[in-house]
Formats: structure tokens, C-alpha cells, sequence
């Protein structure tokens, strides 16, 4: 179970990254990275 | 008051700088929550914690997962679809009766949060289904926004499961047991009232032409395209009615296996183009939790946390109960959840003497009703999402009511806790369940009446 | 939806450039906390003391928390002649330190004369590589001994979720009983445990496993509670071990020690003093006492606030009579909790050993509240490796 939370968690990291890269606004790109941090440190099984 | 200070002085700093950055700045709140969470911690000399602060954010890392997720599954059976057809067939079906339909409606709605024990889950599901049908019905949109941000609440609330109670019963050693009656006591009779007061005028009026309805797409797909729903009933269903049996998927990958199914069921889209449209939707939300952890985090850290707790919890009874709830829904800007943690646990302990079952059921509710507090306002939010009105706030305007009349109602609960215990806890079963029997009836009867009575007033013919 | 906003004061000067900029910052960040939160994964040094007969893993005991983060030393003092055998369980909660430092105590300063002391240190071992989010803990505490300082750990309530994510929505307990779903990575609700469950609960099917295998006859659960919540300074005990808890109650008193016994409830399932006693016969008895770092009315998170205990906004709700303990400026040292934990041990080994001398369990050196008082905790704790 811990791989599929993983493989979602992942999924979701891309759809920001995604969302990220297609935003015209700084601060929206700074929330969406604000949210990235947690998302990977669990992604990454660090926190 | 002065001894106080090193603690009031993190805490104004850190208030005043999210009303700087939100309304002056005009800064997303999550960015004013952050600086907010960074001002806070320097002010309280911590320098610049950067450990404390992503730590803070990890305190909703599941409801980040859950939000994501379920934002995605509506996108798609939205654009599949399905909502529209569902829409139509209740509108369709029951729209000359509409005060029946109204509180089935609303039922139907909290379902989901009953299940779930999670609002946004809620309206984003259920509530997404009923909202057109309201809207059809002739309810406006901020209306209907704020029915279905009350369902995903109260379902919140309601058995059997509630999170809110699991988190104050885990935090005084109170097993999650005997709490039934005592939450459907609370939520049933609120959400009935809620639903006719917010929707029957405009259904009553509302003249509905067959066109005006949200389009039918069940010819062409036939079954076929409620699968998803389906799907989602008997994953979610499974896994609460037989635990241990049922593997626990848990609502993120529930949510990911309806959507990863849904593009297969209706009409033709592109799955990934409303994954990123839906995660465009859902940031906001998610930035705000995270901004919102680390604010708490640093609230912690710098004693701002405590020193709130201390001075509510402190209050004379009278106060308390003002206190309960004033201090409850605010702190529930936050999110109901902290709340109930936070503030829900002490105010037992502060009320022990009364049965504590009761106190616990009621106080989960005044916390739920921080689901309608901005800046997090997470019931509200997304029921914005919902019915498609940009500005949140027009939502939750009409939510201002039935909010307070249901906190007044709880601590009315709470007061009379005495009679409740004596009634709801009385050893003759049969006495209880026959009492509740009939009160049932009543309310069905009522509402069968107003139906009548209505359509004597105003005949709606549709053909 | 980037279109909803359109009607908002546009700020765009984001774009590719920017995005790949907050790329790169996301990474830094992670980075750098990564330091910070793999630095916890790191088990600071306990130094077996004199007393100490033999060391082995939990895992000896099932295998099936063999290889995981849920796999922890346990510590054996044994005295030359025969008797009884008692566990000590620190570190169920990592936020509640005196249970773990008391039990480092022990292993660190107890010789045992007679019978057999079984020591846990670190119960849940994984909870002890990560701090609970939105509480605001510092990661470490020092305490200082004659020829320097020691670190110590302080954790989180449960088992960390890197090593067992998710939670349920619900946590269904081995005896049906119903929580919230992070307590799934609670120790002291997964009792008796699951050899097949979640990592939490193959722990507790673990110590359940060990406590039948070695025939434990009285097992005592150190655990800290906030100054608001009512079982504090108690002792709680199953129904086999109450006349026990209750005769060293009496006598604490006479020692100066206020102790409270609460019977273990038998409708809260899951938890040691419930469940050890069903599932093995063992006395089993949980001990509380007062940390203000735990408590909803805390001011600020310090580490002082962990070893000194005082807190404003304790003695205050002491004064409107909001606790269920003393709360005056003197606060609620860690010392002293150690003190009061490691004195009702004594005490509670002494009453059954005088109730059943064949299985009699002699300790010596086990330092007293007074003591501890008088040299400070430090004085029975090794140095620190230079």
C-alpha cells in the first residue's frame, strides 16, 4: 500500500510540476512549489 | 496581561502580517500564511526555522493527497458526463414535489461525508451530483453552494463516522462508542431545517422548462456511464461496513481508481488536460493548508498557541459557553480537524462532569462549522468550486444563518446535556428507539404536508 | 483553472524561467530539511551499565518486525540467585521522555540482586526518528552529567509514517474498537497486537510475545500525560495487579509520593494495562506522570520547557484549579518525573516481592526521587563518549 501512496503522491508531484511550468502567475507558481515540499519529502520517504 | 507578552508578541506579529500580505499585498493567502509563519518565528526569536516550518506543512499531508485526488474524480465525471445525467434524472423525476426532494436531496449530499467523515469529500462528491439539481429547481447558485457546503458539514458530523469526535475522544480516552443517536439527534433535524430554509422558496417558484435542464447523456451510454459512481460507493462502502475484510484503501487511491476508470465511461475527454485543470483548481486549497500547517507550527513553537488555549479555556461557565462558541469556529479557519484537537479537547476536560459522549457530539459540530471560516473556509471553498462561483465568500454569506443557528442549537445541546443523557442513554431501548420512531415519522410527515400545502399555492406543471 | 482569476488583479510575471527558478528552490529546500530530519534517524548512544546481564533484539521474540524500524534492543539484568522476572517498557510515546530516559536509568545504574529486570528502552523505536508536526518540538534534549552533557531524543506520539503510511481513515483495533486513523501508529492502542497487522501492530504482538516467552510476571508501561488530563501522577492498573499498584500507593505516601490507582477500564481496548493482563496474565500496570511539553496549554516549545518543566500557563490554570496535579513555580522537571517513575518501580517490584518471595525481584542502585533531587539525574547516567 505504502508503493501505491507513493506512485500517487508522484503522480500528483508531476501534475503540479506540470501546472507549474504552464502558470503565467509568480505568486500561483509559488503556491503550487509551497505545496511541492511536503509532497516530495514523503515522495522521497525522508519525512 | 504584561507577563504575557513574549508569547502576544509572535502572535499579533504574525496576524498582522497575514492581514497585510492577504488584503494590502493582496498576496494568495498561503504566501501571506507564510510569511505570517516566518515573521512569527523571528519575531519570537527563532531566527528562521526552516525545519519548523515544512514540518508544519506535513500535519495535512493527507488531506492534500484526499483534496488532489478527489478534485481530479469530480473533474472527470463532470466532464463525462455524469453529473449532468443524474442531475437530470432527480430534477426530472421529483420536481413537483419539492420540499421531498429537497431533503432527500440533502441526505443524499451528506451521505458521502458520513462515510467519509470529511466535508471536502463530501461536497466535491455527493454535493457535485445534487448541486445542478438544486440549481435546476431554480435555487441560485450561491444558494445552492451553501446547501451543499452545510450537507458536507453536517455529513461530516454525522454517523457513522465522525473524525471531529474520534480526534476529542482520542485526546481524553473516550472510546468511539454510544455516539449514534446522540450525532443523528444533532445533524438530522438541522439539515432538514437547513435545506427547506435555504431552497423551498425558490423551488416552490421555480417554473422549470425541460430544456433548462442540464443535459441526459444515459441513452447513450447507458449504465455504463454511473460506473465511477458505483465504483466509488462500494470501495468506500466496503471498506468502513467490513474492515478487515475489505482491504483500508483509503480515499486518496479510492478517488484515483474512480477517475483512472471514469474516461472509459461517457463522453470523450482528455484525461490528462483535466487532471491539470483540476489540480489548477485545487491548489489554492492546497496552498492554504500548507500555509495554514505552518502557521500552526510556529504558533506552537512560539507559545501564541498556548497562550489562546489558556485564556478560552480559563473563562467563567457562562463565558465558556460563549467562548465554546466564538473560539471553536474561528480556530476552525484552520480547519475543523484542529480545532476539535486543539480547542474540542480542553473544553471536555473544562466541561467534565457532564455527560461527556453529548459534550463531545456537540462540540464536533461547532468545530465542523470552522469548515465555513475563511481564509480556509474548506467546505465553503469548494462548494464554490462546486457551483462554479469564483468569489467564495458570495457562498458563504448565506451560510451565515444556518451556521448560527446550528452552533446555537449545540450549545443548547450542551446545556441540556442533563435531559439528553436521562433520554438518549435511558436503559429502556425500546422506549428510546419508539420516541425516535415517531419523531421520524413526524418530520416525513411535515414535509409530505408542505408539499401538499405548497403546490395548492403554486401548481409548477412541467411536462 | 487559470481562467477564474481573470477578473483578480493579474500578477504575471511568472514564467518558464521562474518555474524552473522555484524548481530549483523547492530542491535547496529539500535538501536542507532532509539534513535535518535524517538526523533524527541517528539512535544516540545508551551505555549498558554494570547490571547489565545480556542484550537482544525484540525481534528475537517474532521475527516479523525482523529487518524493520519497529525493531528495538532489550536490555536483561539478572541476578546471581533466582526469582521473579518484571518488564520495564520505556518509550511507548517518544513525546513523553521520562519513560524513556527512566528506563535508560535503569539500564544505565540498576544491579540486580535477585530475579530478572527486562528493560525497553526505546518501544517504539521508529517514533523516535521524527517529531509530530504543528507541535513545534525541538528534536533533541540535553541532560547534564558530571563530565558532560548528554542528547537525548524527543519523538513523536507514534510510529513515524515513513515507515508505515498510510493511515486508515478509521483504525478498526484488534478488539474491534473504533479510532481515529492515525492512532493506527500507536503502540498503547494496538495491543495484543496482529502478526499479520499493521508494522504497529506486529510491535505490540511482539512485546506480547516476549512478555509470554519469558514468563513475565509484572510488567510496568511508563508513560507521561499533560498537567489537564485527568489519569496523571496514577498508576493504572489491570484487575490482577491492583491490590499491588494500591498497597505501593500506600506506601509512596509514607515515602511523600502522591500516586493515584485507577482500574484499567474494560471497555478501552488496546492498551497495556488492558490487554497484557488478558492476553498473558502478567500484572500489568501503566504509570503516568506530569510533562507540561505535551500539554494544549503550553506557551512556548522549548527544551527548556522539556527538562525544566515550568510553564506560565500551567501555574496559572493551576490556580483555576484546571489541572489535576500541583503546578506551582517549581514546574514539573523531567528529573523529578524520572524520580517519581523510578521510586513507584522500586516500590511496586518491593510489594511483590514481599507478596511472593519465591519469585522475589531485588534491585539495588536504583536511585530515589530524594536522591535524584539532591545530585540531579545526571549523577546516574554514564558519561557521555568523548
Amino acid at each position: 500500500m505504502t508503493l501505491i501512496y507513493q506512485g500517487i503522491t508522484l503522480i500528483v508531484v508531476l501534475l503540479i510540476g506540470w501546472h507549474i511550468l504552464r502558470e503565467r502567475r509568480l505568486t500561483d507558481q509559488m503556491e503550487a512549489a509551497l505545496v511541492l515540499l511536503p509532497l516530495i519529502l514523503r515522495l522521497l520517504m525522508i519525512k | 496581561m504584561s507577563e504575557y507578552l513574549p508569547e502576544l508578541w509572535p502572535l499579533l506579529a504574525m496576524v498582522g502580517a497575514f492581514v497585510i500580505g492577504t488584503f494590502a499585498l493582496k498576496l494568495p493567502v498561503s504566501i501571506s500564511l507564510v510569511i505570517a509563519s516566518v515573521v512569527g518565528a523571528a519575531v519570537g526569536g527563532h531566527g528562521f526555522p526552516l525545519r519548523h516550518l515544512v514540518e508544519g506543512t506535513f500535519g495535512y499531508l493527507d488531506t492534500l493527497l484526499i483534496i488532489a485526488t478527489a478534485m481530479v474524480f469530480m473533474r472527470m465525471i463532470q466532464a463525462s458526463g455524469l453529473l449532468d445525467t443524474v442531475a437530470h434524472g432527480m430534477t426530472a423525476r421529483f420536481h413537483h414535489r419539492p420540499a421531498t426532494l429537497l431533503v432527500l436531496m440533502m441526505l443524499f449530499a451528506m451521505s458521502a461525508g458520513m462515510i467519509t467523515g470529511s466535508s471536502t469529500a463530501a461536497v466535491l462528491t455527493t454535493g457535485a451530483i445534487v448541486a445542478p439539481v438544486f440549481m435546476a429547481l431554480g435555487i441560485s447558485r450561491n444558494k445552492t453552494g451553501a446547501i451543499i457546503a452545510m450537507a458536507g458539514i453536517l455529513g461530516m458530523i454525522a454517523p457513522p463516522v465522525n473524525i471531529p469526535v474520534m480526534i476529542i475522544g482520542g485526546g481524553v480516552d473516550m472510546p468511539y462508542i454510544g455516539f449514534t443517536l446522540p450525532l443523528l439527534v444533532l445533524t438530522v433535524p438541522m439539515a432538514i431545517v437547513i435545506v427547506l430554509f435555504l431552497g423551498l422558496r425558490s423551488a416552490r417558484a421555480a417554473n422549470i422548462e425541460p430544456d433548462m435542464l442540464p443535459k441526459s447523456y444515459h441513452d447513450q451510454y447507458g449504465l455504463k456511464l454511473y460506473l465511477p459512481l458505483i465504483l466509488l460507493v462500494v470501495l468506500i462502502v466496503g471498506e468502513q461496513a467490513l474492515p478487515r475484510i475489505v482491504p483500508a484503501l483509503g480515499m486518496p487511491f479510492i478517488f484515483t481508481i474512480c477517475a483512472a476508470v471514469t474516461p472509459f465511461t461517457g463522453r470523450r475527454f482528455q484525461p490528462l488536460v483535466a487532471s491539470r485543470e483540476a489540480m489548477g483548481a485545487a491548489l489554492p486549497v492546497m496552498g492554504i493548508l500548507a500555509g495554514v500547517g505552518m502557521f500552526l507550527q510556529i504558533m506552537a513553537l512560539t507559545g501564541g498557541r498556548g497562550f489562546m488555549v489558556s485564556m478560552l479555556v480559563g473563562l467563567p461557565l457562562a463565558l465558556l459557553y460563549l467562548s465554546i462558541g466564538v473560539s471553536m469556529p474561528l480556530f476552525g479557519a484552520v480547519s475543523a480537524y484542529g480545532s476539535a484537537s486543539i480547542l474540542g479537547v480542553p473544553f471536555v476536560l473544562a466541561l467534565l462532569g457532564s455527560n461527556e459522549i453529548l459534550v463531545a457530539s456537540a462540540l464536533s459540530l461547532i468545530a465542523a462549522m470552522g469548515d465555513l471560516m475563511p481564509p480556509t473556509a474548506l467546505a465553503g471553498l469548494f462548494a464554490a468550486k462546486v457551483v462554479e462561483q469564483p468569489n467564495y465568500i458570495k457562498v458563504l454569506k448565506h451560510c451565515l444563518a444556518p451556521a448560527g443557528l446550528t452552533i446555537v442549537a449545540s450549545l443548547g445541546f450542551i446545556a441540556t446535556a442533563g435531559f439528553w443523557d436521562r433520554f438518549l442513554f435511558w436503559d429502556n431501548r425500546l422506549g428510546v428507539y419508539g420516541i425516535l420512531a415517531g419523531a421520524v415519522i413526524l418530520m416525513a410527515g411535515l414535509v409530505l404536508l408542505l408539499d401538499r400545502t405548497g403546490s395548492r399555492h403554486k401548481p409548477a406543471e412541467v411536462k | 483553472m487559470s481562467s477564474d482569476r481573470t477578473n483578480e488583479k493579474t500578477r504575471s510575471y511568472g514564467n518558464r524561467w521562474t518555474a524552473l527558478g522555484l524548481f530549483g528552490a523547492v530542491a535547496v529546500t529539500v535538501f536542507l530539511v532532509a539534513l535535518d530530519f535524517r538526523a533524527m534517524w541517528l539512535d544516540p548512544p545508551i551505555y549498558p551499565g554494570p547490571g547489565v546481564t545480556g542484550q537482544a533484539r525484540l525481534s528475537d521474540y517474532f521475527s516479523g518486525i525482523d529487518g524493520t524500524a519497529a525493531d528495538t534492543d532489550v536490555y536483561f539484568l539478572e541476578g546471581e540467585e533466582a526469582g521473579g522476572t518484571a518488564l520495564v517498557l520505556g518509550g511507548t510515546h517518544p513525546n513523553e521522555p521520562a519513560s524513556s530516559l527512566s528506563a535508560i536509568t535503569l539500564i544505565e545504574s540498576a544491579v540486580v540482586a535477585r530475579g530478572r529486570l527486562i528493560v525497553i528502552p526505546r518501544a517504539v523505536h521508529s517514533g523516535f526518528t521524527a517529531t509530530d508536526p504543528q507541535e513545534g518540538y525541538p528534536q533533541v534534549y540535553h541532560i547534564e552529567t558530571p563530565t558532560g552533557v548528554r542528547e537525548f531524543r524527543y519523538g513523536g506520539r507514534g510510529t513515524n509514517p515513513i515507515h508505515q503510511w498510510p493511515d486508515p481513515v478509521i483504525y478498526v483495533n484488534g478488539s474491534g474498537q473504533q479510532l481515529a486513523g492515525p492512532e493506527v501508529r500507536n503502540l498503547n492502542r494496538s495491543y495484543p497486537g496482529d502478526p499479520n497487522g499493521y508494522l504497529t501492530e506486529r510491535l505490540a504482538f511482539a512485546i506480547v510475545e516476549m512478555i509470554r516467552q519469558e514468563g513475565i510476571d509484572l510488567s510496568i508501561d511508563l508513560h507521561e500525560a499533560s498537567p489537564e488530563y485527568p489519569v496523571i501522577n496514577a498508576m493504572v492498573a489491570h484487575e490482577n495487579a491492583v491490590d499491588l499498584a494500591v498497597e505501593a500507593a500506600l506506601l509512596l505516601e509514607l515515602e511523600g509520593i502522591q500516586i493515584g490507582v485507577e482500574p484499567s477500564p474494560a471497555n478501552l481496548r488496546g492498551l497495556s494495562h488492558r490487554e497484557w493482563g488478558d492476553a498473558t496474565g502478567t500484572k500489568a500496570i501503566l504509570i503516568e506522570s506530569a510533562n507540561p511539553a505535551q500539554g494544549r496549554l503550553r506557551g512556548p516549545t522549548t527544551e527548556a520547557l522539556i527538562v525544566e518543566g515550568v510553564d506560565r500557563y500551567y501555574i496559572r490554570a493551576a490556580e483555576l484549579g484546571l489541572l489535576y496535579v500541583p503546578f506551582g513555580k517549581e514546574g514539573s522537571p523531567l528529573d523529578e518525573r524520572v524520580g517519581r517513575h523510578l521510586q513507584t518501580v522500586s516500590m511496586l517490584l518491593e510489594v511483590f516481592s514481599s507478596a511472593d518471595p519465591d519469585r522475589t525481584i531485588a534491585v539495588e542502585h536504583l536511585p530515589t526521587l530524594g536522591e535524584i533531587r539532591q545530585n540531579g539525574l545526571g549523577a546516574f547516567l554514564a558519561p557521555p563518549e568523548k
